[in-house]
């Protein structure tokens, strides 16, 4: 048979009918090649040459490259071991959990991962991150275990070990540990852009033996710029280009050359409402006025498109979690009228001006996310200025250091939240949080005296219970709001293979990935 | 032609020292210093005087105007730039390769775009009224006109995406030699030196006609002198007088004025640097920026001087 212009083609076209790639893909893995990343989306502090290479400074698409953590979330959110062989609490009441290493770890310096690091690790961790700050003491029992002592019980720690604020460092003062970029990750920082772009090569000596495949990644920071990223891809510079928007998404996937891949369950922005003196949001009536007001059915349908997105609950939960309940809805005329009764109520009837809520492009479609926001809650008489902020010194600028006494409050502004466990989900809204605009009062006692009772529990169907009460008290209280969230995308050259996105950023893995 | 250089060697200075002066008092002095531009309106409001106090005597906003001012003469004079506000980072650390690279990307577009602008300036001028003159007048008033950003977008879709010869996106780092920096963003400078052409053109080319005009080549032409010589020798060096000035704000302007290219491309410039310095309110950083542009008029202007002079004897007697 004489191979034609015209039946090449036709073979081309009918192959994807018949489940059959138009160039065959090897099955073996290979070694070798560089994979170039470009990253939209962007969660860290600001990043100078001299703490570029810190774990809390890392676009946390690729935390997992140089570090490694004691266990790993995988993509159904269950708890698998990572540099932990072993975990489990030391008695019944779950306040003290022993953790023990794999033997023969290894960071890239060639020094053995031991106990001492863990403790080095979360002796500063338990001071910056929020979720470690439940570690009250931490102990080495022998060269592999560490204990940790918690404030109070909890059945899910585990799952903060896996954060990426919970990685493990080459023991050092605190003051300068993380700074060398050494991890025991399966890939080793060579060089630092900071802000822009980051370089590293394969760690021989990691504890997967045969992994990782690639000799290279390099990551392009291109937060805000996403078309950016695409034409890249599309020119062939990149190989993967991670979170994208869902319009994006829908475009690209219509390509052959492209896969795109989702992370599942997703991520949604938080709108901390401040509750300082003199603040607005200090009257229940109008947080829960806002709460009526915005349109999330408006902000899913014209952000994500309606197959992508969910409509929030004002929990830290994402709809996906078999833990989310969700907020009893309104017909949107009622609600609107629902908003604006309760404005009145809390003495402004012709409506309320909230002042500027801050924002950063976490994501390629922020901007559009808090405009129709913006304008759904104006039916109800509640004006809204927006006001963009870089990303980069965002957290610092979001939070402040909460130093109430100094006037330093964090602001109306808002944050993206990845999927995480209920235990860290729901924890974010305690008082002591910016995320919950320092809720205070009965109900907030109520909320933090069931969320001990269920970390306290190990009964999953006692827990959930526990969470769902939670929930209606923040279906009452609104101390934050958390209109609507969606699926999480990246995409990927058809010759990428053993890649899979993650829900959670921080937890994405390269160990398996390859090029054909 | 030493004294012509010392005297514009000096000129230069003060006018270096006067520009460090307006930039200073704009950024410092007039109304709203740098603690009341790095905050929001917001913040402003809910902060106790007590505590804005403090936070101006830890930036050194407390201090005289005046010993603000020779602190931060002294300080250019040592190459500091001062701190940011956010992570306290040397601002020269930051404002360094950028600059060299914006640097670097305006002498490229200079060095390719001149020449190329001065044939098709020579070739319209010698054409002049003809359908070549028409179509060289048309083709800049439309280069000059489409904006950069929709030129690079153009280029990217064509020469990345669609016949993907040319990286539609720079990956190289800022601290990378110029040589690996520059061979990576072939886009980002035929987008600058589309628009150099075309603004250069226009301006040699009328200068050119002008100068065919003018009674000393009617002269020549009397003389017998043939063409060729008229205009390679004579109404050349003549035109290039004002084109050489011009040329030098326009490359002066690309340092800091091609924001848009480096966004677009992702090229690590001092544009970018400048747009993230005035998002996150850093003054000091915006002060350093400002000057460092500032600077590259005066340059620039010293070395288009020295240029004319040596094309223009006049100049060097005057």
């Amino acid at each position: 048979m004489t191979i034609t212009r015209r039946t090449a083609l036709a073979a081309a076209a009918a192959s994807p009918l018949l489940g059959i790639d138009a160039v065959a893909q090897p099955s073996t893995p290979v070694r070798g090649g560089t994979l170039n990343i470009a990253q939209c989306s962007a969660n860290r502090r600001s990043a100078s040459p001299q703490n570029a290479r810190h774990p809390y400074f890392l676009v946390d698409a690729t935390t997992r490259l140089p570090y490694g953590c004691l266990v790993w979330v995988n993509r159904a959110l269950q708890l698998e071991p990572e540099l932990a062989e072993r975990w489990g609490p030391a008695d019944e009441s779950m306040a003290v959990w022993d953790i023990t290493l794999r033997d023969g770890l290894l960071f890239h310096d060639g020094t053995p991962v031991t106990a001492r690091d863990v403790v080095a690790s979360f002796e500063f961790h338990r001071t910056r991150s929020p979720f470690a700050r439940q570690i009250e003491r931490i102990e080495a029992v022998d060269r592999l275990t560490a204990r940790f002592f918690l404030d109070a019980g909890n059945a899910e720690f585990p799952f903060v070990l896996g954060e990426y604020d919970s990685v493990i460092m080459p023991a050092a003062p605190p003051e300068t540990i993380g700074l060398s970029g050494i991890g025991c990750g399966p890939y080793r920082i060579v060089s630092t852009d900071p802000n822009r772009s980051i370089v590293y090569e394969r760690f021989d000596r990691y504890w997967r033996a045969g992994l990782p495949l690639l000799d290279r990644i390099t990551l392009h920071n291109r937060e805000g710029q996403q078309d950016s990223a695409i034409a890249g891809l599309r020119s062939g510079q990149f190989d993967v280009v991670m979170t994208i928007d869902p319009t994006a998404a829908r475009q690209i996937g219509r390509d052959q050359d492209y896969v795109v891949e989702t992370g599942g369950g997703g991520y949604h922005y938080v709108v901390q409402l401040p509750q300082h003196p003199g603040s607005p949001f200090l009257d229940k009536r109008v947080r829960q006025a806002l709460a009526y007001a915005v349109d999330r059915e408006a902000i899913v349908r014209l952000v994500y498109g309606a197959q992508n997105g969910w409509v929030g609950n004002d929990s830290h939960l994402v709809a996906a979690d078999p833990n989310f309940l969700p907020r009893p809805a309104l017909p949107r005329a009622q609600a609107v009228a629902r908003a604006r009764a309760l404005l009145a109520e809390a003495g402004h009837p012709n409506g309320i001006n909230l002042g500027t809520l801050y924002w950063s492009p976490q994501t390629p479609e922020a901007g559009r996310y808090f405009q129709v926001l913006q304008e759904t809650v104006r039916e109800a008489g509640i004006t809204i200025a927006l006001d963009q902020r870089p990303n980069d010194g965002y957290v610092q600028f979001r939070t402040g250091d909460n130093d109430f006494a100094q006037g330093r409050f964090h602001r109306f502004a808002m944050t993206a939240v990845g999927p995480r466990n209920p235990g860290i989900s729901l924890f974010r809204m305690r008082g002591a949080n910016v995320e919950s605009g320092h809720w205070r009062g009965p109900e907030q006692d109520r909320y933090m005296a069931l969320y001990r009772q269920a970390m306290a529990t190990r009964e999953d169907a006692a827990r959930r219970a526990m969470f769902h009460d939670m929930q209606r008290i923040l279906h009452e209280e609104v101390p934050a709001l958390l209109p609507a969230g969606a699926m999480t995308f990246a995409v990927r050259r058809r010759n990428v293979q053993g890649f899979a996105f993650h829900p959670q950023i921080w937890s994405v893995r390269f160990d398996e990935v390859w090029r054909s | 032609m030493i004294v012509l250089v010392l005297r514009r060697g000096a000129l230069s200075l003060v006018t270096l020292f006067l520009l460090a002066t307006f930039v200073f008092f704009a950024t410092e002095v007039l109304p709203g210093d740098a603690l009341d531009v790095s905050l929001s309106a917001d913040e402003m409001a809910m902060m106790p005087p007590e505590v804005l106090a403090r936070r101006r005597a830890e930036l050194g906003l407390d201090r005289p105007v005046l010993e603000r001012y020779l602190g931060f003469l002294g300080g250019l004079l040592n190459g500091d730039l001062g701190r940011t506000i956010i992570t306290r980072a040397p601002v020269a650390d930051i404002v360094a390769m950028p600059l060299r690279n914006s640097i670097a990307l305006a002498g490229v577009t200079l060095l390719l775009a001149l020449p190329v602008a001065l044939a098709i300036a020579m070739a319209a001028a010698q054409a002049k009224g003809r359908a070549l003159d028409n179509a060289v007048s048309g083709a800049a008033i439309i280069g000059y006109s489409i904006p950069e950003f929709v030129t690079g977008l153009l280029l990217i879709a064509v020469f990345a995406v669609w016949w993907p010869v040319f990286p539609a996106t720079i990956t190289a780092s800022t601290d990378d030699p110029l040589g690996v920096l520059l061979a990576a963003a072939p886009l980002a400078i035929a987008t600058t030196i589309i628009g150099s052409i075309a603004y250069l053109g226009r301006i040699l080319r009328v200068g050119l006609i002008e100068v065919m005009a003018a009674d000393f080549v009617e002269r020549l032409h009397l003389s017998g002198i043939p063409r060729w010589r008229i205009l390679w020798l004579h109404a050349l060096p003549a035109a290039m007088i004002p084109g050489l000035s011009a040329a030098a704000l326009y490359a002066a302007s690309l340092v800091s004025g091609v924001v848009v290219v480096e966004l677009v491309f992702a090229y690590p410039g001092i544009g970018a640097e400048l747009v993230r310095a005035v998002t996150r309110r850093e003054v000091h950083v915006v002060q350093a920026i400002a000057l460092a542009a500032a600077v590259c008029v005066v340059l620039f202007n010293l070395l288009a001087d020295l240029g004319i002079a040596a094309l223009d004897p006049r100049t060097r007697r005057a």
